[in-house]
């Protein structure tokens, strides 16, 4: 930079470096003159140096590093501008808030520049905030160059300096907003407070194990002992068998065989059994002294089958056990941030197997986790033996029509605790006892099924195995057995399906059956008529059906099932409950409402403690005093599906029927277990393994969605950093996020996307983590078309094909003429006819009847054409057809094709003149034909009232040549678009504004008839002339203001002029006036009774001038055009003596200091300005100064007079 | 509207009311209390400050409660915001001017007050949109009144003050809300200080007549 360019700067840098604040006493914070902007402004820029000045002499302390350095900063900057700013005078830089020329500062602080500003400054020090930054960080000033905003291009080498050598560089490829997001202050202080292990690889997501991680290869060094978990132990043969097969092999003692893993029996949904020299080592590894310590409990593990592994029961010990963990004391893991917890909690390598750090997890979770194996296999069975019974009771379905208030009997057939009673089946001699199905005995397992003898002991279903064992210690565990379930659940189903009947399946052990069909058919009655010998008959049939399907499925699976029958779903399901165990029951429609009542509302199906809490809070207990609320106490308390749901409930209605198929509304994938992250890429990358999940998922479902719900768990703030249950979730706080994606999608890039955005939305910090799912809902099925389906949700207009009736048709319609008179836009005749000469449906009239509608002139004919014929289609046709139809047309013209009384009734409307404005309908319902037909003098008298007073004022004959669709005159070519593309609605709309439109213009007229208020209304209420006055009288019917007396309307609009100022809070100008009128109404209507008091008259204003001025404006105005007239000669003294005088009296008088005060300023100034226009006589301006001096004095001495002291008068 | 039945002490309710809200205002603009004590409310359509601490607005309250009972009374003339030095010297004076209101007997307090132009007519007693319209002005007066008066030293307090008609008897009861001061006139009160006045604005609305100015004590005290 040259020495020309620093001059500048340096000068600056000197001024702000010796700019000094004592008080605000200096001259910058005087008052700036009027018109004084540069004074203004000069003064701003010195105050701001002072606020810099006191900012410098605080900070003392600080390094000046910043010294001999002035910035601006340009843009918007991260850290903000004001962050900036004392960052750079506190270490002693100078500070320009404006920049007056480029010249002034030495460099300049933006982040991104527009181009034209790139070009601009192109050869000023442009610098990232970044440098600031970065410098006060280093305590010193860094070379300003490596923040360049701007650089040379890319092709352009640029010197650099390195290490003491010269070297060449290619300049820096320009970065966009990206670089300055992720550089920037406030992303890097996010960061320091998260993971300070910032991996910088990004690794994309897969499922095959990269070659061999470091941490994992290190693992070969541990002892082996904590190894606890047979799944554990069968994992890690998976991955390191498959991995490194031969290095690990010579490790391990072989030989050693556990009898707990021989046990193992790999059930069919399990992976492929792992090669046996694998087994032989985990084996190996599993036989340890710790092994051998560990409680029997968990030896009786290895009854576990494989799927119990996703949730394995590791107890805490093996954490605590571990080597890293255990090296480190408790109040140092304290310290320790999630992140570096979770690191090292992962740094062990058989812990990271199992989390979702491991790429291979989700894979993994997904095929061993047993409830996601029970859920999809479930969910098979469910859609199998849906379709098995739809395609059974199709038949039959049709086969029974429903009558309104026919009887139903439903049977709701359920298992008693199928898994239990399955498993019991192997285990006979445990029947009689408490026994329970789970995944094992560790104390981490929960209870599938209880069978009822666990029961009573308070055993139930989903209960952790320790608590379960508090409770009954000789509480047998049965395994899982799931080839059983599903041979049981089959010939359940073979049961049901042999009754009869619709089936709707439940699950795999509980099934709907809608048998009324069989039971009328017993009873040979409808099911509506009540015989009492007919329901009884109906009622008997029911139970033995149920008896029927219960010995059957006792006999086919050794299994009691339980029936329960109602009239509907809900008395069914609620009959089984009475019906268990082994049992059945019917509930009569006679006792439904007595039985309902007695239960407590959490024994509704659909009504947990949730709901249950809700009620409880608004008095509800049993089901009867739900009878008791009213629909909406329920709705407002529940929500409107619940709560009218449960108000029929409670009726003993239940309106869903058997056989229907509830249509899957989600798609979700979502994963809670083992989820520990070190860092951010981490997440990312797991979050696209599940976004993959969830698209597979989508693909398997057929559908796509078009709202992603995220769900993120996040450890609570005081749940211990490893919950109880290993890798478990823990106790947590649970974040839900719904994003609209607008179009239906399901390709896993997008969902990863959206779900990453999310996921930096929420702002937890990845080790905080603990769960995330994803869900996919407001699904659309894929169309066939597969991937190319994606046009799906895109809406296509469907041309409708015309049918080719004559054209002739077309005319008939002639004679329909009123019952047609609203007519669809898409009467077929139009569209026919439209199509014969042109092929798309361009045109196409909305509302024939439209008078304002109709492109009547299009035609070019001077034919009277009946409102019925489509004029576009005849705008269309051949000239001859034309001639024709209009030939045809003719006679009907003359004779009014209208209902007499029609025309009567409207004439009826016309003649009570005084209140035309209640009665008129709509312009656009009037009839045209009708107008037609009659006299021209009534007609336009009709018309007279659409149209505004003002134009009948102004002439009736205006209107009288016209014919009704003349009214208009737009350009009829301009018609079909306009036409086209707004509805019959819009058009409707539009005709109306027409409509205001012209009743706008008439009212102008009115407005101008009112008397403008006296002199007031110039003065400040010259704004709200017309168009709010006319936006005003809109509100008032124009019509009815043009019938009203001259006075009464000016009364009205006053009022409501009043009004509507109230309403805005602003002045009304001529409030006086107004209040005037209404107090005149006001004692017309007051009685006599108030006692007022009478205010003693108060003594007239002082005024100036004959013309008794007293207010400012006029005041003004007289004073200077007293000064323009007088001004070369001098003014007389009695006028300055009457202006003195009048001024004494405001003062005096009439106690307006302030006033006189501005008259007298005014009078100063106007004197002033004169003498500057033009050159006076020494005469006249010094008369005139004399003048000026007494009227001054005059008022100073009033204002002395009433002891205020002397005024300032300029 | 309520110009049926507006009675003096409708007039004086409306009064106090803007009192108060000038009082708050003053104090805000001369920085007696510091700035960041109060909070930013609206008053008649205008963005006003209103200190939050609870005794002042109580102590204002207080006060302007007394000011009322002897508007009632119709004794007042001016009702005076007085700004004093830390050594209780006079520096400025928010004067208003009430000597103009509707004088009444007391037991006419809630009558409905009548007047009528020579021409018979009525004419409004407190006609409230326009009285808003002139508070509005007035206020916003008193917000810039700061750019006028100089800089008020360190640590001024405040205090109201009333001066009474010439024929109005002081408020000498028990308990005593006033401190009774024998006016020095001519002078500004306690000193001989040369004074300058600045005007702010006269309001009247109706029978709402008042004139409001600041006296600035000249020269340094």
């Amino acid at each position: 930079m040259g020495s020309r360019l620093e001059q500048k700067s340096n000068l600056v840098r000197k001024r702000i470096e010796g700019h000094t604040f004592e008080d605000e006493g200096g001259d910058e914070y005087e008052g700036s003159k009027f018109g004084g902007f540069t004074d203004y402004f000069r003064r701003k820029k010195i105050k701001l140096q002072n606020l810099d000045a006191q900012v410098r002499a605080q900070s003392s302390d600080k390094p000046q590093i910043f010294k001999g350095v002035v910035c601006h900063i340009n843009g918007y900057t991260q850290p903000s501008l004001n962050d900036l700013h004392t960052l750079i005078v506190q270490h002693g830089g100078g500070f320009l808030q404006y920049l007056d020329g480029k010249t002034m500062c030495t460099h300049i602080i933006a982040s991104n520049l527009t181009p034209k500003k790139r070009e601009e400054f192109k050869r000023y020090r442009m610098v990232k905030p970044a440098w600031i930054v970065d410098s006060v960080n280093g305590g010193k000033l860094l070379p300003w160059d490596a923040y360049r905003v701007i650089d040379e291009g890319v092709g352009q080498k640029v010197l650099g300096f390195d290490n003491g050598q010269v070297v060449t560089q290619a300049s820096r490829k320009t970065q966009g907003y990206r670089e300055q997001t992720s550089t920037s202050w406030y992303t890097s202080q996010l960061k320091g407070r998260e993971a300070d292990t910032p991996a910088t690889v990004k690794k994309l997501p897969s499922f095959t194990q990269p070659l061999t991680p470091e941490e994992e290869i290190d693992d070969d060094e541990y002892p082996v002992p904590e190894i606890t978990s047979s799944i554990e132990r069968a994992l890690d043969q998976d991955d390191y068998g498959s991995q490194y097969l031969s290095p690990e092999l010579p490790h391990q003692p072989c030989g050693v065989l556990d009898a707990a893993t021989s046990l193992e029996t790999p059930p069919k949904t399990s992976p492929p059994p792992v090669p046996s020299e694998d087994e032989a080592a985990a084996k190996g590894r599993a036989t340890s002294p710790v092994e051998a310590a560990m409680p029997a409990v968990e030896s009786a593990a290895a009854f576990r089958p494989r799927e119990g592994s996703q949730e394995p029961d590791y107890s805490m010990a093996i954490v605590r056990n571990s080597e890293k963990l255990r090296d480190i004391s408790p109040s140092k893991l304290a310290d320790m941030t999630a992140e570096e917890h979770n690191a090292l909690l992962l740094s062990d390598p058989r812990i990271r197997k199992s989390t979702v750090v491991h790429p291979d997890f989700l894979e993994q979770y997904y095929r061993e986790s047993r409830l996601h194996h029970l859920s999809t296999w479930k969910a098979d069975l469910k859609s199998q033996l849906q379709a098995l019974a739809a395609e059974k009771s199709s038949s039959q379905k049709t086969k029974l029509k429903k009558l309104p208030g026919q009887r139903r009997y439903i049977m709701h057939v359920d298992f008693d605790s199928f898994f239990a009673a399955v498993s019991l089946k192997k285990y006979p001699q445990y029947v009689e006892k408490p026994a329970v199905v789970a995944h094992g005995g560790g104390s981490g397992s929960e209870i599938a099924s209880a069978n009822y003898p666990a029961r009573d002991k308070g055993i139930s279903n989903g209960m952790w195995m320790k608590r379960a064992q508090d409770l009954c210690p000789e509480l047998k565990i049965l395994p899982y057995d799931f080839p059983a379930y599903e041979e049981a659940s089959r010939k359940f189903y073979d049961a049901i399906m042999a009754a009869g009947g619709i089936v709707q399946s439940v699950s795999i052990d509980e099934a709907l059956v809608d048998i009324s069909a069989i039971c009328f058919a017993e009873s040979g009655t409808d099911g509506v008529k009540r015989y009492e010998g007919a329901v009884h008959r109906e009622q008997r049939k029911a139970d033995m059906l149920a008896q029927a399907v219960r010995d059957e499925v006792l006999e086919k699976t050794g299994c009691a099932v339980s029936v329960g029958i109602g009239g509907n779903i809900l008395l069914a399901k609620i009959a089984l409950r009475r019906a268990k165990p082994a049992g059945q029951y019917q509930i009569k429609p006679e006792e439904v409402f007595d039985f309902i009542g007695q239960l407590e509302v959490e024994k509704l199906p659909g009504v947990a403690w949730s709901i249950g809490g809700k009620l409880e809070e608004i008095g509800v207990k049993l089901v009867k005093d739900i009878r008791e609320m009213s629909k909406e106490r329920l709705i407002n308390t529940l929500g409107p599906k619940t709560g009218e749901k449960l108000w029929d409930y409670a009726r003993g209605i239940d309106r869903v029927e058997v056989g229907e198929q509830v249509i899957r509304k989600s798609v979700s994938a979502e994963v809670n277990w083992g989820v520990r992250f070190e860092n951010q890429e981490q997440v990312d990358e797991f979050m696209h393994g599940l976004c993959g999940e969830l698209h597979k998922r989508l693909l398997k479902e057929r559908v796509k969605g078009k709202q992603l719900t995220m769900k993120v768990m996040r450890r609570a703030a005081n749940a211990p950093r490893d919950p109880p249950k290993h890798l478990g979730h823990g106790k947590c706080d649970t974040y839900n996020k719904s994003l609209q994606l607008g179009v239906a999608t399901n390709d896993p890039a997008v969902i990863t996307k959206e779900v990453i955005a999310v996921m930096k939305g929420f702002n937890i910090s990845p080790g905080e983590l603990r769960g995330i799912g994803v869900q996919m809902q407001k699904l659309e099925p894929l169309k066939a078309g597969g991937e190319g389906a994606e046009l799906g949700s895109q809406k296509r207009l469907q041309f409708k094909r015309p049918t080719t009736p004559p054209v002739r048709n077309d005319t008939a319609t002639v004679g329909r003429a009123t019952e047609d008179s609203i007519q669809d836009d898409v009467t077929p005749e139009k569209q026919r006819i439209a199509d014969i000469n042109k092929p798309s449906v361009a045109i196409r009239p909305i509302n024939v009847t439209t008078p304002t509608k109709r492109p009547l002139n299009m035609l070019g004919t001077q034919f009277v054409l009946p409102t019925q014929v489509d004029t576009s289609v005849l705008a269309e046709l051949p000239a001859d057809i034309r001639a024709k139809l209009a030939k045809h047309i003719k006679p009907n013209v003359g004779l009014p094709p209208v209902p007499a009384f029609k025309t009567s009734e409207q004439r009826h409307k016309l003649a009570p003149k005084d209140f035309p404005a209640i009665a008129l309908p709509n312009q656009s319902q009037l009839d045209p034909s009708i107008l037609e037909a009659l006299p021209e003098d009534v007609r336009a008298e009709i018309l007279g009232f659409y149209k505004s007073p003002g134009n009948r004022k102004r002439g009736e004959q205006a209107l009288l040549p016209q014919s009704p669709r003349k009214v208009r005159t737009l350009p009829a070519t301009k018609h079909p678009v306009k036409r086209k593309r707004g509805g019959g609605l819009f058009a409707g709309r539009a005709r109306s504004n027409l409509h205001s439109v012209d009743n706008s213009t008439l009212t102008q007229s009115n407005f101008v008839a009112r008397p403008l208020a006296p002199k007031h209304l110039q003065e400040d209420g010259g704004a709200n002339t017309t168009d709010t006055e006319d936006a005003e009288i809109e509100e008032l019917d124009p019509d009815f203001l043009a019938a009203l007396p001259e006075d009464l309307r000016k009364e009205v609009l006053d009022q409501q002029r009043q009004a509507r100022l109230q309403r805005t809070g602003g002045i009304d100008v001529s409030l006086h006036q107004r209040a005037k009128a209404r107090k005149k109404k006001g004692t017309d209507e007051e009685g006599p009774l108030d006692r007022l008091l009478q205010l003693p008259p108060r003594p007239l204003k002082p005024s100036f001038t004959m013309r008794k001025l007293t207010e400012l404006p006029d005041l003004r105005t007289a004073v200077k055009a007293w000064y323009q007239e007088f001004s070369d000669e001098g003014p007389y003294e009695e006028d300055i003596e009457a202006l003195g005088k009048y001024l004494r009296d405001v003062v005096v008088e009439e106690r307006d200091v302030a006033k006189a005060v501005v008259v007298v300023k005014w009078l100063v100034w106007v004197a002033e300005e004169g003498q500057e226009v033009e050159a006076l006589g020494e005469h006249a301006r010094a008369t005139w100064d004399q003048g000026v001096a007494f009227v001054v004095e005059a008022v100073q001495s009033a204002v002395a007079k009433r002891g205020l002291g002397r005024v300032d008068l300029g | 509207m309520s110009t049926e039945a507006t009675t003096l002490r409708v007039i004086i309710a409306a009064f106090t009311d803007f009192l108060t809200v000038a009082i708050h205002t003053i104090l805000y603009e001369r920085a007696i209390y510091p700035p960041t004590s109060f909070l930013s409310a609206r008053k008649y359509n205008l963005s006003v400050r209103q200190n939050r601490h609870p005794k002042v607005c109580e102590w204002i309250n207080d006060a302007v409660s007394a000011v009322e009972t002897e508007l009632l009374k119709g004794v007042v003339g001016r009702v005076a915001i007085v700004i004093y030095t830390k050594d209780n010297h006079p520096v400025e004076r928010f004067m208003l001017d009430v000597s103009r209101f509707p004088t009444v007997a007391l037991a006419d307090l809630d009558t409905p007050l009548e007047r009528t132009a020579a021409n018979g007519d009525r004419l409004p007693i407190l006609p409230r949109i326009d009285m808003e319209e002139q508070f509005r002005a007035t206020l916003s007066r008193l917000a810039s009144c700061s750019s006028t008066l100089k800089p008020l030293p360190e640590g001024c307090v405040f205090n109201i003050a009333v001066e009474l008609k010439q024929d109005g008897q002081p408020p000498l009861n028990h308990p005593q809300p006033w401190m009774p001061v024998q006016s020095a006139k001519g002078d500004a009160v306690g000193g001989q200080l040369q004074k300058k006045a600045v005007p702010v604005r006269s309001i009247a609305a109706g029978e709402l007549l008042l004139e409001c100015w600041i006296e600035e004590a000249d020269g340094a005290s």
